[in-house]
C-alpha cells in the first residue's frame, strides 16, 4: 500500500527570480531517484505538496509542462512560513514533493476548440503549464486559436518575461499583456484584465476560457465573459484553498461537498454554481441569480 | 448471526488470556472519567459505564501521530517511515455508537482513491468487541441516526448483558472465527436468547431522545444562505470540545516538530471551529467568523457527508451535548433546522 | 419578593421596549438537568425565556467585545469584575453596557454532583431554596447546594455585583471566614517536585480544545500565541512540553487581569484544575502589587503602571 504522506526527494537545479520585487521565484527541480521520476505522471492544472522539512508543507500548482520531461517547475510567491523557507533555499537544496494531486484542466475537451486564457498576477503558473502543453510541437495542431490575456499591477510583476516575449511574436498565439500602471518602455496595454477582455472580445464560438487570478479579478471577469457569451460550462476556473493532506481527508478545503484538493482544483463555473454558495470571490456569488 | 455466551465471572480471565496475544484496549477510569486505554490485566476493564469521555477513535486515529521522522544533512530527505508492525489489537467494551463511528472513519481513511496507511494498518489488525447499552443515557440519540443500543454496525462481536452472562453475537466473519477459536465461549440456551431479546427491546424503548434526521439533509440542501446561521453560532465559544470529543470528526492538521537536525512530521487533530483551520498564508479566510464555521460543522455532518457517503457523520453518542461548555445542543440545532 | 427570573425578565423587557438597549445577553433554560445556556434577546417578547438559577455558570462578559449595539447583560459578581477589566482594557465602553447585576449564592458544579452519584444519571433536577432534588431512573436524592458549588464560588469574595446599572433583588451576604487562598497556600507549601508533578498531572489531560481560552472574557488576543506561525512559539501536539507551555503562558498572560471567575475551569471538558495557576498568580499580584483585578474602575492595572517602588525581589 502506497503511503500518500511520504514526500519524494527532489534537487533544486535552478532558481529564477521572476519579479522586480524579488518576491516571486521559480524553482526547477529534478528527482533524486529515477523510479520516482517515471512514476510521477501529471497533466497541466495539477498541483503538489512541497516540503521543506522542519518548516512543513504547502500546495503549489505545477508550472512546468509534462512535455518537458526531467524537470518540474514551481513558481513560489513569498507569503508565509513555507514559501519563505523555499525562498531561502539555494541551488542544490533537497525539497520534498508529494503528488501529483488533484484533477487537471479538461484537456481532452479542449481538443479542437479555441482556448482563451485569462490570468492576473501570480496565478498564471498552472496556465503557463497549460500553454506550454498546448504549444508543444506535437500538440499544437490538436487545438484551435489560442488567446492569452494576462495582466499584472505593473510590468515588473509579470511572470516568465522571456517566454512572454517569445509568445508575443508567435504567429499561432494571440497574446495581450496588460498592466494597471505602466512604466517607461511598456508597450502593452494599460488597464485591468476585465477591461482588456472587453476590448479584445474573444469569440465564445467553439471556445473554452480558462481563468486564474486574484479573487477581485475573477469577480469582475466572470460577468464580462458571460456577456461575451461564454456559457458557464465553458468557463474553467482553478481554485485555491488552504490544504494539508491534499487527498480529501483532512477536511478543510471543501466547497460544499467537493474538496478542492481531490475533486478540484479545476472546476467549471457551471459546477461551482451548483455547489452551495461557499465560494464567493470578493464576497459575492459567481453569478448573481436573476 | 451466530450466538454464543460467556459467563460474567469468566470475563476477566478471558481478557487476561487475550492480553497475552493482543494489545487490548478497554474502558478504564482515570482522573474521574472513563477513557479507552491499553489494559495489562483483565480486571482493569470497566464493564458498567455509560460511555467514555474521549471517543475510542483515538486508538486508530490518535490526537498526535508521527507520520515519519527525518534527519537533515544527509543524502536525500533522510526520511524514516514507521514500521507499521503493531500487534493485533482488540478494542473491548466499545459502545455500538462508537463502533458505528469506525464505519464512518473507514469510509474516510480507506477511500477508493487514497489509502491512509496509518489508520488502515491499525484498523486491519483490530477486532472490535462491543457491549450493547442496556441503559442508554438521556443524551443518546443513536436511533435517530440508523444505530441503536444494540446495533451491530462496525463491531465484529457484540455482547448483550443478560445479568449473569453475556450473549455474544458474531457480527462479521472475523468475529465468527474468533468465537470458534476461544473455548471460553459456550453454547447458548434458548432461555438466554429470549432474555437477550427482551433486553434489546427494553433498551430501544429507553432511547427517548429523537430527531427526524431523514428530513435534515433536504432542508440543508437549500439552507446555505439561510438567516438561520446568523444567530445559531451566537453563543458558540469556537472551541473544539464538540469536534475533539466527537467519534466521527476526523479533520486534522499536519505539522513538523523539529529539534535541531532531526524532527517528526506529525498529524494532529484539528477542528473546523478554529479560525486557523482555513486561514491562508495570505491572510484570506474563507470561513472568517463563527457563523461560517458553525455552518461548516453542521453542513459537513448532515449534508456534505451524506452527499458523499450516503450517511451522516454523526452517530448520536451525545458527547457534544454533555460536554459543550455553553450547552449548544446538537439536537436543538437539528430540530430548529427541521422547523425552518 | 418576586422571583429573580421574573425580575430579570421585567427589566429586560423594559430596557428593550424603551430602546435603552438593543440586545440583552442572559440565560435561558438549558437542555440538560443543571444546565442553563446563554441566550441573546433582541425582542421584548423573547425576554420571557430569560431565567436565573444556580446553573447560570457561564461568564457572559465573554460575549461583550466587538459589539456595535448597546447591550444589556445579566451579570453575577464575578462577571461584573470581568466587565471592569474589559472596560479598563478599553475593550468595552462603560456607556455601551447596561449591567443587570444579580447577587449570587454560588453556582452548582454539576460534575461534583455527578461524581457523588457515581455513574447514576440525573434525569431531572429541581432547585428548591438551598437544596437540589435530583431524580434518576430509580433514585431521588436531595443535596445541599452549598456542598456542590464550583471551587471559584467557594472562595469568592464578590458575590454581589461590583458595578451595575440595576440590581436585581437584595444583596446577599458575602462569604465569611473563608481563606480565599487556602488551596494556593497548600500548593505553595509543597516541594518544587511535588508542585511540578501535580501541575504536569493536570495538564497531561489537556486535549488542546482551547475551551478554557475561549470561555475566558479576557483571553481576547487577536492572535493567540499558540496560533502564531511566524514565529511559532509552541508545538501543536498534546505532548506534555506543548500543553505545559500553553497553560503556563496563558496563566501568565492573565496576571493582573484574571478575576477568578472560574470560566476556564468550567469550560474544560477534561476537568483540569486550571485555577491552580491563575489563582496563584492572582495572589502574587495582590501581594506584590497590591492590586486585585476588577474590583473597581479606578485602580490602575500593574502592567499599565511604572513605579520606582515596585518590588523586584524576583529579579535575582
Amino acid at each position: 500500500m502506497k503511503n500518500p504522506y511520504l514526500p519524494l526527494a527532489m534537487r533544486t537545479e535552478k532558481i529564477v527570480i521572476e519579479t522586480d520585487d524579488k518576491n516571486i521565484k521559480t524553482f526547477s527541480l529534478s528527482f533524486l531517484n529515477e523510479e520516482d521520476e517515471s512514476s510521477f505522471n501529471y497533466l497541466p492544472g495539477q498541483f503538489v505538496q512541497l516540503s521543506v522539512l522542519s518548516e512543513g508543507e504547502a500546495p503549489f500548482g505545477i508550472a512546468s509542462s509534462p512535455t518537458q520531461p526531467g524537470e518540474l517547475e514551481f513558481t513560489v510567491n513569498k507569503i508565509g512560513v513555507l514559501t519563505t523557507a523555499l525562498h531561502n533555499l539555494e541551488k542544490g537544496a533537497i525539497i520534498g514533493i508529494r503528488g501529483p494531486l488533484g484533477n487537471c484542466f479538461p484537456i481532452e475537451a479542449f481538443e479542437g476548440k479555441n482556448i482563451v486564457i485569462v490570468s492576473g498576477g501570480f496565478a498564471f503558473t498552472t496556465l503557463r503549464s497549460l500553454l506550454k502543453y498546448i504549444l508543444y510541437e506535437e500538440n499544437r495542431s490538436k487545438f484551435g486559436n489560442v488567446t492569452v490575456i494576462y495582466g499584472a499591477r505593473r510590468p515588473g510583476l509579470l511572470l516568465y518575461k522571456d517566454e512572454l516575449k517569445e509568445w508575443e511574436v508567435r504567429p499561432d498565439l494571440d497574446v495581450h499583456l496588460t498592466v494597471d500602471r505602466a512604466d517607461d518602455g511598456w508597450r502593452g496595454k494599460v488597464g485591468v484584465v476585465p477591461n482588456v477582455i472587453k476590448e479584445v472580445a474573444p469569440s465564445p464560438e467553439n471556445a473554452y476560457t480558462v481563468v486564474c487570478g486574484p479573487p477581485i479579478m475573477i469577480k469582475l471577469t466572470l460577468p464580462v465573459l458571460r456577456q461575451l457569451g461564454f456559457p458557464p460550462e465553458r468557463i474553467i476556473l482553478s481554485l485555491e484553498m488552504k490544504m494539508k493532506c491534499g487527498i480529501g481527508m483532512c477536511g478543510r478545503c471543501n466547497i460544499g461537498n467537493k474538496y478542492v484538493c481531490k475533486d478540484g482544483p479545476i472546476f467549471t463555473l457551471a459546477h461551482l454554481n451548483e455547489l452551495s454558495g461557499e465560494y464567493k470571490p470578493g464576497g459575492r456569488n459567481f453569478e448573481t441569480k436573476k | 448471526m451466530k450466538e454464543m455466551k460467556i459467563a460474567k465471572n469468566e470475563l476477566v480471565s478471558f481478557l487476561d488470556s487475550l492480553i497475552s496475544e493482543y494489545k487490548v484496549f478497554a474502558p478504564v477510569k482515570r482522573d474521574g472519567f472513563v477513557v479507552f486505554q491499553e489494559i495489562y490485566s483483565g480486571s482493569e476493564a470497566l464493564l458498567v459505564y455509560a460511555n467514555s469521555k474521549k471517543p475510542p477513535k483515538e486508538i486508530l486515529f490518535p490526537q498526535s501521530e508521527v507520520l515519519f521522522t527525518y534527519r537533515l544533512g544527509g543524502e536525500g530527505l533522510g526520511i524514516e517511515e514507521p514500521t507499521f508492525k503493531d500487534k493485533q489489537m482488540v478494542i473491548f467494551g466499545i459502545r455500538p455508537c462508537d463502533a458505528k463511528s469506525l464505519v464512518i472513519l473507514d469510509d474516510i481513511f480507506n477511500s477508493q482513491v487514497y489509502k491512509d496507511v496509518y489508520y488502515i494498518a491499525k484498523r486491519e489488525k483490530t477486532l472490535v468487541i462491543a457491549i450493547g447499552c442496556n441503559r442508554p443515557s438521556s443524551t443518546c440519540f443513536c436511533t435517530s441516526l440508523g444505530g441503536g443500543p444494540f446495533s451491530p454496525d462496525g463491531s465484529d462481536l457484540l455482547l448483550v448483558d443478560i445479568d449473569h452472562e453475556y450473549v455474544v453475537q458474531a457480527v462479521t466473519e472475523k468475529g465468527k472465527q474468533f468465537l470458534k477459536k476461544h473455548s471460553e465461549f459456550k453454547k447458548v440456551e434458548e432461555h438466554s436468547l429470549s432474555l437477550m431479546r427482551s433486553v434489546i427491546e427494553t433498551a430501544g424503548v429507553l432511547i427517548k431522545s429523537k430527531v427526524e434526521t431523514g428530513e435534515i439533509k433536504k432542508k440543508l440542501d437549500v439552507m446555505f444562505d439561510d438567516p438561520f446561521w446568523d444567530w445559531l453560532h451566537e453563543k458558540c465559544l469556537d472551541c473544539a470540545v464538540c469536534t475533539y470529543l466527537c467519534p466521527t470528526c476526523h479533520c486534522f492538521d499536519i505539522t513538523d516538530e523539529a529539534l535541531d537536525q532531526r524532527g517528526e512530521r506529525v498529524r494532529i487533530w484539528d477542528s473546523c471551529a478554529f479560525p486557523m483551520f482555513t486561514l491562508e498564508a495570505s491572510g484570506v479566510n474563507p470561513r472568517p467568523t463563527s457563523k461560517e464555521r458553525t455552518r461548516q460543522r453542521i453542513m459537513h455532518k448532515f449534508k456534505y457527508f451524506v452527499d458523499n457517503h450516503d450517511m451522516a457523520a454523526c452517530v448520536g453518542c451525545g458527547r457534544c451535548i454533555k460536554e459543550c461548555p455553553v450547552n449548544l445542543d446538537i439536537r436543538t440545532v437539528l430540530n430548529s433546522i427541521l422547523n425552518r | 419578593m418576586p422571583d429573580t427570573s421574573v425580575m430579570i425578565r421585567d427589566t429586560a423587557k423594559k430596557l428593550l421596549v424603551e430602546k435603552r438597549v438593543d440586545l440583552i445577553i442572559g440565560f435561558e433554560r438549558g437542555t440538560l438537568p443543571l444546565r442553563s445556556t446563554p441566550c441573546f434577546v433582541r425582542r421584548s417578547v423573547e425576554a420571557e425565556k430569560l431565567i436565573w438559577n444556580a446553573s447560570c455558570e457561564n461568564n457572559l462578559a465573554r460575549y461583550l467585545r466587538k459589539r456595535k449595539e448597546k447591550v444589556g447583560i445579566v451579570a453575577k459578581g464575578c462577571d461584573t469584575r470581568s466587565i471592569i477589566s474589559l472596560i479598563k482594557e478599553k475593550q468595552v465602553a462603560r456607556e455601551q453596557v447596561f449591567i443587570i447585576g444579580v447577587p449570587c449564592h454560588g453556582m452548582i458544579d454539576r460534575r461534583k454532583i455527578e461524581a457523588k452519584l457515581d455513574g447514576r444519571e440525573i434525569l431531572e433536577a429541581d432547585e428548591v431554596s438551598e437544596k437540589v432534588i435530583l431524580k434518576g431512573h430509580d433514585f431521588t436524592e436531595i443535596v445541599a447546594k452549598e456542598e456542590f458549588l464550583h471551587n471559584s464560588c467557594n472562595t469568592c469574595n464578590y458575590r454581589n455585583p461590583v458595578i451595575y446599572d440595576v440590581l436585581i433583588g437584595d444583596k446577599v451576604e458575602e462569604n465569611r471566614g473563608i481563606d480565599e487562598y487556602g488551596e494556593v497556600k497548600e500548593f505553595e507549601a509543597q516541594s518544587a517536585d511535588r508542585r511540578w508533578q501535580s501541575f504536569t498531572n493536570e495538564v497531561s489531560k489537556c486535549i488542546r480544545c482551547y475551551a478554557c481560552r475561549n470561555a475566558c472574557p479576557l483571553c481576547y488576543c487577536q492572535e493567540c500565541f499558540v496560533d502564531s506561525s511566524q514565529p511559532r512559539w509552541i508545538g501543536k501536539t498534546t505532548n506534555l512540553s506543548d500543553t505545559s507551555i500553553f497553560h503556563i503562558v496563558r496563566a501568565f498572560h492573565t496576571a493582573g487581569r484574571c478575576v477568578d471567575c472560574g470560566a476556564c475551569d468550567r469550560a474544560c471538558p477534561m476537568g483540569i484544575d486550571i485555577r491552580k495557576l491563575t489563582k496563584k498568580i492572582e495572589k502574587d499580584v495582590k501581594e506584590l502589587f497590591h492590586y486585585q483585578a476588577g474590583v473597581n474602575l479606578e485602580d490602575v492595572p500593574p502592567l499599565a503602571t511604572f513605579n520606582l517602588g515596585d518590588p523586584q525581589e524576583f529579579i535575582k
